[in-house]
């Protein structure tokens, strides 16, 4: 090493050090308070509005569902809140023609949907705990099928994420909720009672092991979006 | 001053760019090339859509994807596609992007009529954007992208399917907004910056084949540039640049690697931008 490549070296290190690095949590409040929730959710009326739509069509379904379907209707929808407010608004911000030019703003818009995807998990897990409250039943208690429930939201949320900040294909939100939602249909068709059986039988313990597991991972994969720079939105 | 220092951009085994080197001080840069040469590509790269493969873009010497939201916060982008609220009125919309750009609501009021009335929509500033034409959308992308009074202005083909006045118009409005920043614009419509560009940017073959004062540009092919009403007996090879119609003949202009020099009906004429195009981009012609 020469000593040109010596001083950058030094210089580059201490550029790093006398850095800050912004938390993800001090990165997210930064963007609360400067943007504001009235224009972080701005332009996603239209999706959440069909999210809503669809997911009171779910809902009714599930009250609707026979009692021996339980766990496999309320794994199959807790995470439908989530996937649907990501699927229509995100597709949507995405094809908007205003897509790039928020990308070039002081908080880009992967950033804003990275903060979304915290409010729309934290929606989400009320929204699992009124399945799992409407969905108890007999000794299968309140707790066991929560767990399960949460799982559900925690694994998609944490899918979702990293498709999200991995694929520039617009359309990966609206298809990771269509698998979700076909692949439980096919195994309740396919399994019916013994796929029931099965999610009736996992220990409340280890079902909330697991949704904490991806609760995490989803958490690290969001402070890594909220503060991605080299982020390749743009095809 | 903004720089690229052998910034190479990849997709897969496909090159778009390579090995561009450039530096952009204070007026109007024009990226001229014709379509798919990789003018967006380098747009996309300078306003943070994608970032280089191999090399590096620094704004006074500081790398700007270390810079983050401090170089995002000094650059304004029109895109070519510029989407619009169609149902909102030009000022709900600038408020709106105002608001994701985090400027201060009590600066946002007035910069907002000051760019309004800069880009002549004072008249349709409360009136939705449904009805407006083409040049009045862009006008409105345009006043987006200065709202923050941005260091360096970045816009890709913004004249792009607006009529002849529209693109005056529009000329005119980036001519008095380079003043004080850098202006980079994209284009492969010649006229649109034989006026106003200080500096042309020529991408051939996914490098830098040229940068350099549009009159110096011209330059270049000085003394290859002929037009003749009697194109059939010139037997030199040559390239056929325009014809036009005058008291009843065809003119024809050409460029020749030879020298033909005034004789008969050939005349040697002064280069133009569009020769240079025409002269350069010659293999994609064909």
């Amino acid at each position: 090493m020469n000593e040109r490549q010596k001083n950058a070296s030094i210089e580059a290190i201490l550029d790093q050090g006398l850095i800050r690095p912004v938390t993800a949590g001090r990165h997210a409040y930064n963007m609360l308070r400067e943007l504001g929730l009235r224009f972080i959710f701005w332009d996603t009326g239209y999706g959440l509005f069909f999210a809503a739509l669809s997911l009171g069509f779910a809902s009714a379904l599930f009250i609707l569902a026979p009692a021996e379907y339980r766990a496999s209707a309320a794994v199959t929808i807790a995470p439908l809140l989530l996937l649907f407010a990501v699927s229509f608004a995100e597709t949507a911000e995405r094809f908007g023609g205003l897509y790039e030019i928020k990308q070039t703003c002081r908080y880009t818009i992967r950033q804003i949907a990275a903060l979304r995807m915290m409010a729309y998990s934290a929606a989400g897990t009320v929204f699992t705990a009124l399945i799992a409250y409407v969905g108890t039943q007999g000794e299968f208690g309140f707790l066991s099928l929560f767990s399960l429930c949460l799982a559900a939201l925690f694994a998609c949320a944490a899918l979702s994420i990293s498709l999200l900040r991995r694929t520039r294909n617009g359309w990966i939100p609206a298809s990771l909720t269509a698998v979700w939602l076909l692949g439980n249909i096919a195994l309740m068709f396919a399994a019916g009672s013994g796929w029931e059986r099965l999610l009736r039988n996992i220990p409340a313990g280890a079902a909330l092991a697991f949704a904490v597991v991806c609760a995490a991972l989803f958490a690290w994969q969001l402070s890594k979006m909220l503060r991605e720079v080299k982020s390749y939105a743009i095809a | 001053m903004l720089s690229l220092n052998r910034v190479t951009k990849q997709y897969g085994s496909f090159a778009a760019l390579e090995e561009i080197d450039l530096e952009f001080a204070q007026g109007v840069y024009a990226l001229l090339a014709p379509n798919g040469a990789g003018k967006t590509t380098l747009i996309k790269m300078l306003a943070t859509l994608i970032f280089p493969t191999k090399g590096e873009i620094l704004w006074n010497g500081d790398d700007i994807v270390a810079l983050d939201a401090s170089y995002r916060d000094i650059i304004g982008y029109l895109p070519q596609d510029f989407g619009y609220y169609r149902n909102h009125t030009p000022r709900e919309f600038l408020r709106y992007m105002a608001a994701v750009k985090c400027l201060k609501r009590d600066q946002v009021a007035g910069r907002i009529d000051e760019l309004i009335e800069q880009v002549g929509l004072s008249d349709v500033r409360d009136k939705k954007m449904r009805k407006f034409s083409g040049g009045m959308i862009q006008r409105v992308g345009i006043a987006q992208a200065m709202l923050n009074d941005p260091r360096i202005l970045i816009l890709d083909e913004p004249t792009a399917g607006l009529d002849p006045k529209e693109r005056v118009r529009f000329r005119n409005l980036i001519s008095s907004l380079s003043k004080d920043r850098i202006v980079i614009l994209s284009t492969h419509i010649v006229s649109d910056i034989e006026t106003i560009a200080g500096s042309v940017i020529l991408i051939k073959d996914r490098r830098l084949f040229a940068q350099d004062s549009p009159a110096a540009i011209c330059r270049t092919l000085s003394g290859k540039v002929f037009e003749t009403d009697a194109i059939e007996q010139i037997k030199t090879p040559r390239l056929l640049l325009t014809e036009r119609q005058e008291n009843g003949r065809t003119i024809t202009r050409f460029a020749s690697e030879r020298g033909i020099g005034d004789s008969g009906s050939v005349r040697s004429v002064e280069p133009n931008l569009e020769d240079v195009f025409l002269y350069v981009y010659r293999d994609e012609e064909e």
